[in-house]
């Protein structure tokens, strides 16, 4: 069976989108899956970070590929053979997860948005990343909005799911985002809220956004403090597996490995 | 008067503080009477003339609303006194009491009660004892509700987390106290439990989608040549796959 793409997307910034996805990616490695996450929020990358690569560690990147320097298989990093350190990240030891960072230097940013995403060779990147590193799960993570490049990792997608916090604005971005992938016939669209107050009751909220879309809910995230001040450290819900917010997340495993 | 009996009195509370002896004493000027399912033991306003202790059996205490019906105020069974009080304070019975079922009960009159305060030292300091166990038993128990009261009244529940659940135990004249400081706490514990589902429906998130808005930008953003070659490219991708597997 062909490995999935599952997109993390969310309309506005700030969603914690790159902890979502890299906790996100992180437990379906746990589970013996083979995955990679791609970074293709090459305007402002960040989920290196939470996987514990900085500059100097970091090889090739998918800037290189797009120019045609390097390969998809130079480009994968094995996260499972480099944990580095952190309580949550070490736990990823001799699991099969690979991250394919976009650069950090700034110079190689401006220009690859000075230039344009070539999107066929990015979609072909994405699915050379699935055949060579045998993946199950390949899991992008996007720049926020509907720009091009989202519109792209939304259509080559099998799995969508868009965080929003609970808030009008999130709301009415989520809700053009929904009849997009509609439109592109996303096999598998599944919302998160996260950032959600502990003061509401977010059973009531899980129905009342289930409601306005007809899609699921897979669950409502509390804003978290702890997440806050540890999140770029390390892997929070490996690292503190009994937290509400990472009980909540782990509920997410189940609406990927079961999706078709 | 049979063994039997005696260990029921001294398993009472107004008794158990007896020695043996003393309880024997009690026991000799005591007299078994037995009631069946609806005779009244007791009738509001009746003058205070014994005191009963229950053997077996229950008994209703009632009495009577303004319209004149019926009201059940208590219930009781094997092992707890009734009338006691108003032998000290010799006033009228304040309310009425009934059989439930076969009753055997105990009866003390006034007369030997006094004899008994009167000629036995030792009978007269065990009732006392009993008497001020009870008060000193209430009177925790009092200062307790009094303690949370303050505590409601000004918002604060700590003292929920902080209190084991009591059990609403049902039993001797003692546990009424113990009754109250249960059924303060289970009044609480549901006073703070609709508090806090009124303050989340006070705050529940009202969603609102701009429908005209949404359709504008959906419309944008699949207006342009891009999105018509993606979705064209989507759909060949998907087809692709499909047939992959």
């Amino acid at each position: 069976m062909a490995g999935k793409i599952v997109s993390i997307h969310s309309f506005r910034g700030g969603t914690g989108k790159s902890n979502t996805t890299a906790n996100l990616a992180s437990q379906v490695a746990m589970t013996g899956k083979r995955v990679g996450v791609v970074d293709t929020d090459i305007q402002s990358p960040g989920i290196h970070v939470l996987f514990g690569l900085d500059e100097h560690k970091m090889g090739k990147t998918l800037n290189d590929y797009l120019h045609g320097k390097a390969t998809i298989r130079e480009v994968g990093f094995p996260v499972g053979e480099n944990t580095g350190e952190g309580e949550g990240r070490t736990q990823l030891a001799g699991k099969n997860l690979f991250l394919f960072p976009s650069s950090i230097k700034g110079k190689e940013i401006s220009q690859i948005l000075h230039e344009g995403i070539d999107f066929n060779k990015l979609n072909e990147g994405l699915q050379t990343a699935i055949t060579e590193f045998n993946l199950d799960y390949l899991f992008i993570d996007t720049h926020p909005g509907l720009n091009e490049e989202t519109l792209l990792s939304i259509a080559t997608s099998d799995i969508l799911i868009i965080i929003l916090r609970p808030d009008n604005q999130d709301l009415q971005g989520t809700a053009v985002t929904v009849d997009v992938a509609r439109s592109l016939d996303v096999p598998n669209l599944f919302l998160m809220v996260n950032k959600a107050l502990p003061k509401y009751n977010f059973a009531e909220i899980k129905k009342d956004i289930e409601e306005q879309f007809q899609a699921p809910v897979t669950s409502v995230l509390p804003l978290s403090f702890d997440m806050a001040e540890n999140a770029s450290k390390d892997l929070f819900s490996l690292r503190y597996p009994d937290h509400e917010w990472s009980k909540a997340l782990k509920n997410i495993v189940p609406y990927i490995l079961n999706a078709k | 008067m049979n063994v039997d009996i005696l260990h029921k009195i001294q398993e009472t509370d107004f008794f158990k503080e007896l020695s043996e002896e003393a309880l024997a004493a009690v026991a000799a000027k005591a007299t078994v009477c037995k009631y069946h399912a609806g005779d009244a033991m007791m009738r509001k306003g009746d003058p205070a003339d014994s005191f009963f202790v229950i053997l077996n059996g229950h008994l209703k205490i009632v009495t009577t609303d303004a319209k004149g019906d019926e009201i059940i105020i208590n219930k009781v069974g094997p092992g707890e006194s009734i009338g006691e009080l108003a032998l000290v304070d010799q006033r009228p019975r304040s309310a009425g009491v009934v059989a439930l079922d076969e009753v055997e009960a105990l009866e003390l009159t006034k007369d030997a009660f006094f004899e008994l305060l009167n000629k036995r030292l030792d009978v007269s300091l065990g009732i006392l004892r009993g008497f001020s166990n009870r008060l000193r038993f209430s009177t925790t128990y009092i200062e307790k509700v009094i303690d949370w009261s303050q505590k409601t009244a000004e918002g604060d529940y700590s003292f929920l987390e902080q209190t084991q659940p009591l059990n609403n135990r049902a039993g001797t004249d003692d546990d009424k106290a113990a009754q109250l400081l249960s059924a303060f706490y289970s009044m609480v514990s549901k006073v703070k439990a609709r508090e806090e589902t009124l303050k989340q429906e006070l705050e529940r998130l009202s969603f609102e989608i701009d429908q005209e808005r949404r359709k504008k930008e959906f419309d944008e953003i699949t207006g342009s040549e891009f999105y018509a070659k993606l979705k064209e490219q989507a759909k060949a991708l998907r087809q692709k796959r499909a047939s992959d597997q």
